[in-house]
């Protein structure tokens, strides 16, 4: 009796370290199929053209896991700043405990920052306004930035630049995501050639306040997280 | 081991209590609206927003701080300019307003453009045209300056400042300039009376200004258009800019009547230097539009014996005791000695 106990333990014990070895979020940025890099040029083919990219920052938030409609887990850290230019912020680990066994077939978050955060005061780490994701002459966190230039874009020196966010009534840009999965590790694809489709840059290339139109490229950006197979 | 653990529990609580002390918050006023639990209040933190108040180091080329156009004599307010200006003497395109009594305040700016005093801070230190400078710069700046990093250690526990320490710093500071000692104040305590003509005034006041500027601070603070015509030379929309909603235009935020004496000139811009040309703006007919206040629709009547009675109480508002309360001034212990 008392080995049966201890072995179950052990295959317990196991199989939730073999799950907790990739219980994480990879973002993965692309463009054409290829792991974006900041500064390199790209040809684009809806815009039949080069395209550079210089910036791409986005927060992810309120990360829940799910199995059918049951929630499983909320992350304990509610915001996150992803940011190309920093590596490390392309994973978010979902056990970091590691104590307990995590069975789930969906993953929900937001993308943007929720409107009581960006009504309550300052807050530190990934949601310090040092980041250069607060807009100052107004309230409110810039939810998504990305930047860039590209020889068809009309806008002064051909750079564009998409900073949505916005959190009052019509104009709460915050978006939320449901991905389907059956995998352990979470590689989040994020392909910007599939957003430049939706969005033609050589007519719209430049949203640096709440709007009605920063709210309906918010929904366009949401739509390109799916999960790599 | 029972009495050790139990000592030190005990210093462990005086250590905490000694390091947080609560703001004196006037009892005849309402329930503050600032979350005091995400930002405790403490003498330290108030010390170091001071310093970052006064210092110049927050703007650009170090020639412009918080307190050039948010002045201590004028109830932190820029007496003698309808509109503030900025780095290079640019002119900026509205009165700086009076800084107290804003933890009973929930937007920030004369349209409003701030939800939270804690961020209000980073509209001026980037505007191009006040402080010109950014706040990661700003941050850098003072985590090399020496005076800083032992005060943010003080006041956060922390020598490596941050962007959230540096905003609460500054909205202790503000938060601590509290106006409650005027000769109104007094009466409604019980320790003095109006005169005949103050009280006169005061029900005058009641029922005439009373529904927009509220006791007990003197404003609503939400947004009115009080039928200014429009300055051509600006095009200030005022709550529309933000809020681009048509009902929203030419609103402005209701501003306090408490230390009047001490914030002229008047209006967002700054357009009336005289208290007169205020009263007279309210009993002559307005400038029609569709976002005039339904309470001014009309012009006030008043006659001259009343105007005179309602200004003698609205001077009942000048509260002397905060405008020259050293503790809101210049910290020349901590800026001239570093």
């Amino acid at each position: 009796m008392r080995l049966y106990t201890i072995l179950v333990f052990i295959a317990l014990y196991s199989s939730a370290l073999a799950q907790s070895a990739g219980e994480r979020i990879l973002f993965h940025p692309t463009m054409n199929e290829q792991a974006m890099e900041l500064g390199q040029s790209y040809y684009s083919i809806t815009l039949e053209d080069s395209i550079q990219f210089d910036a791409l920052k986005f927060y992810i938030s309120d990360v829940q896991l799910y199995y059918q409609d049951q929630l499983v887990l909320s992350l304990e850290k509610t915001h996150h700043l992803i940011d190309l230019e920093n590596p490390e912020s392309l994973t978010i680990e979902l056990n970091p405990n590691k104590d307990s066994i995590l069975t789930y077939n969906n993953i929900r978050f937001n993308l943007g920052v929720d409107s009581l955060t960006n009504s309550s005061g300052a807050f530190g780490g990934d949601l310090d306004p040092t980041n250069g994701m607060y807009w100052t002459w107004q309230s409110g966190y810039i939810n998504f930035k990305l930047e860039g230039l590209s020889k068809a874009c009309p806008a002064r020196k051909n750079v564009f630049q998409f900073h949505l966010g916005g959190f009052l009534g019509d104009n709460n840009a915050i978006q939320k995501v449901r991905l389907e999965t059956s995998k352990k590790e979470q590689n989040i694809n994020f392909a910007i050639d599939k957003l430049l489709e939706k969005i033609n840059i050589k007519e719209q290339y430049q949203i640096m306040s709440p709007s009605i139109e920063a709210v309906e490229i918010s929904k366009l950006v949401a739509d390109i997280f799916t999960i790599k197979s | 081991m029972h009495k050790q653990l139990i000592i030190s529990l005990l210093i462990l609580t005086t250590a905490f209590f000694a390091n947080t002390s609560k703001l004196d918050l006037p009892k005849h006023f309402p329930k503050p609206i600032y979350n005091f639990e995400s930002n405790p209040t403490s003498q330290e933190k108030i010390i170091l927003g001071s310093a970052l108040f006064y210092d110049p180091i927050l703007s650009k080329d170090s020639t412009i701080s918080c307190a050039s156009c948010h002045s201590p004599y004028n109830a932190f307010a820029h007496t003698d300019h309808d509109l503030s200006h900025g780095i290079n003497d640019q002119i900026g395109t509205r009165n700086a307003p009076a800084l107290f009594n804003l933890a009973w305040q929930n937007s920030f700016m004369w349209d409003g453009a701030h939800k939270h005093l804690d961020m209000q801070a980073l509209a001026p230190m980037t505007h191009p045209g006040e402080m010109a400078e950014s706040i990661e710069n700003i941050v850098k700046k003072l985590q090399n300056k020496k005076l800083y990093p032992p005060l943010f250690q003080q006041a956060f526990q922390d020598s490596i400042i941050t962007g959230e320490h540096l905003l609460k710093a500054l909205a202790q500071f503000q938060l601590s300039l509290i106006s409650a000692n005027s000769k109104y104040d007094q009466v409604i305590k019980g320790d003095t009376t109006f005169n005949e003509q103050e009280q006169k005034g005061y029900t005058l006041f009641q029922k005439h200004c009373n529904s927009c500027h509220s006791e007990p601070l003197f404003s609503r603070f939400d947004f009115a258009n009080n039928g200014l015509p429009i300055d051509t030379s600006l095009n200030d929309y005022g709550r529309w800019t933000i809020t681009k909603k048509t009902e929203d235009g030419l609103k402005f935020k209701i501003p306090t009547l408490r230390n009047l004496s001490y914030t002229f000139p008047y209006m967002h811009d700054g357009r009336f230097k005289k208290l007169n040309q205020v009263l007279s703006h309210y009993t002559n007919p307005k400038y029609q539009s569709k976002t005039l206040a339904n309470e001014l629709k009309s012009p006030l009547t008043i006659s001259s014996n009343e105007k005179i009675d309602l200004i003698a109480f609205l001077l009942t508002l000048n509260d002397k005791e905060f405008v020259f309360n050293l503790k809101h001034q210049f910290p020349r212990d901590i800026l001239i000695k570093n």
